[in-house]
């Protein structure tokens, strides 16, 4: 274990606000399991036990992209994605003014847009119809970032405050915009499927991050640290299919997270000199309840230290790369924290990997 | 009887390799946990599978007693067996 922190803690990037917004479409989970039934018994005899597993999950409904009635007519990979590039544009544009405002800047104060997603493509990418809507400069720097799944509302923190070190006195948004509704596979009755579609939900977050020499508050990014678990490509992602993303997710995730997240954690946190005792805020994605389980008694948290994320998943399910965000705005806005305070947030995503994002208050 | 352990087992094949991207053989003497590796997702959609090809609900205290391959396939067998109609079987 090296001695001294890799990261210099000196240029430290803030987290000056975050906005988060969901799509007007709320359904309870026993509304989406009365809509799947009818689609569920073409194939499967014993529906009970497909209605289990979505109540399982713990969620109690989700927001949607669209009206409920309006998904079975989405039959092509085009009109799910043409929906998926509206919706998105429309939502990390409601999300990236809230933050902004939040942060007392405008779109002209934004010298870099990371946009990160793993439910919709576009070319242009949707950061680019946001500089177009919102009026950001014409040398804003944009990187949009597909496929890290869940993991990315902490790995883009991370990324975001990589690129904040070394030009510190800019501005950098992360906009992580999430519509699962729009990637089920109506014609996939396979039970991951039929999981996903009981745990996934729709929504999107901005975190606005300033430069160490920027006039901001808010806690400070200290350090991340990337984990990735080699040979577990089928743990979870997309089968790329003609009808679009069809979901590959194993139950091995909550194994991985039991596995490796202390050591990962620790390894972590000594590289800083701090062990978990000394973190008082976690801010965990809300995978799912046993991910959640996973993370509570591999880190043997206190009884609560994870009372954001479940009531997160209870209220809108796993909004895969926003979900971590959302906990994130939750714990900003609480006045819990004290100046000195350390948080660790946290999310695991397809690869399979871990990203962990060191603040301090 | 046989005959339906026999489908089950063959059913249980197609599952595992199809379904649950297992590669190796599998034989009526494998453990479930151990040998084929399930968790509780690839359990449930061995579970589902079944049901769904021979008509039957298996439950949460039918699971208590299977440990094999052989028990899987035999209580499906026992639970098409009960789901038939009696006819004949009562003088």
């Amino acid at each position: 274990m090296p001695s001294t922190p890799r990261h210099d803690p000196a240029p430290s990037p803030s987290l000056s606000a975050v906005g988060r917004a969901l799509p007007a479409h709320y359904a309870s989970q026993e509304q989406l399991i009365a809509a799947l039934r009818d689609l569920w018994a073409t194939k499967h005899f014993n529906l009970e036990r497909l209605e289990d597993l979505h109540r399982n999950v713990q969620v109690g409904g989700r927001h949607l992209a669209l009206p409920l009635e309006e998904y079975p007519a989405l039959a092509t990979f085009q009109q799910r994605n043409d929906a998926w590039i509206r919706v998105a544009t429309e939502l990390s544009e409601t999300v990236a003014r809230q933050a902004l405002e939040r942060a007392g800047l405008t779109p002209k104060d934004v010298d870099h847009v990371f946009f990160v997603t793993v439910t919709g493509i576009a070319t242009p990418s949707v950061d680019a119809r946001l500089v177009n809507r919102m009026g950001f400069r014409d040398d804003v720097k944009r990187t949009p970032i597909f496929g890290l799944g869940c993991v990315a509302g902490a790995a883009g923190l991370a990324r975001a405050s990589d690129y904040l070190r070394a030009f510190p006195k800019q501005t950098a948004l992360l906009i992580a915009t999430e519509l699962c509704s729009l990637t089920l596979q109506r014609e996939d009755l396979s039970i991951p499927n039929i999981i996903a579609s009981g745990l996934f939900g729709d929504g999107a977050a901005c975190v606005v991050l300033r430069g160490a020499e920027a006039q901001a508050t808010g806690p400070r990014v200290v350090g991340s640290r990337s984990v990735f678990y080699p040979d577990t490509e089928r743990v979870m992602g997309w089968d790329v299919v003609d009808t679009g993303f069809k979901v590959v997710l194993s139950a091995k995730v909550p194994q991985l997270v039991k596995e490796h997240i202390r050591g990962n954690v620790d390894g972590f946190l000594a590289e800083h000199g701090l062990t978990r005792k000394d973190v008082r805020h976690w801010v965990a994605h809300t995978g799912g309840p046993k991910v959640l389980e996973g993370f509570e008694s591999a880190l043997e948290l206190e009884p609560g230290a994870l009372e954001r994320s479940w009531k997160s998943l209870k209220q809108v399910g796993n909004l895969s790369s926003a979900s971590v965000l959302f906990v994130l705005a939750e714990t900003l806005e609480e006045a819990g924290a004290q100046p000195g305070d350390w948080g660790v947030v946290m999310a695991m995503g397809p690869g399979f990997c871990a990203e962990m994002v060191l603040v301090r208050w | 009887m046989a005959d339906i352990v026999t489908e089950a087992m063959a059913e249980i094949r197609r599952i595992a390799r199809e379904e649950l991207e297992f590669e190796g053989a599998v034989e009526p003497a494998h453990d479930l946990l151990r040998d084929l590796h399930l968790d509780s997702l690839g359990l449930t959609v061995l579970a589902v599978g079944l049901e769904n090809r021979f008509r039957v609900m298996l439950s949460e205290e039918d699971a208590q007693g299977v440990r094999t391959v052989d028990d899987l396939a035999r209580l499906v067998a026992a639970r098409v067996a009960a789901a038939k109609p009696d006819v004949g079987a009562h003088p």
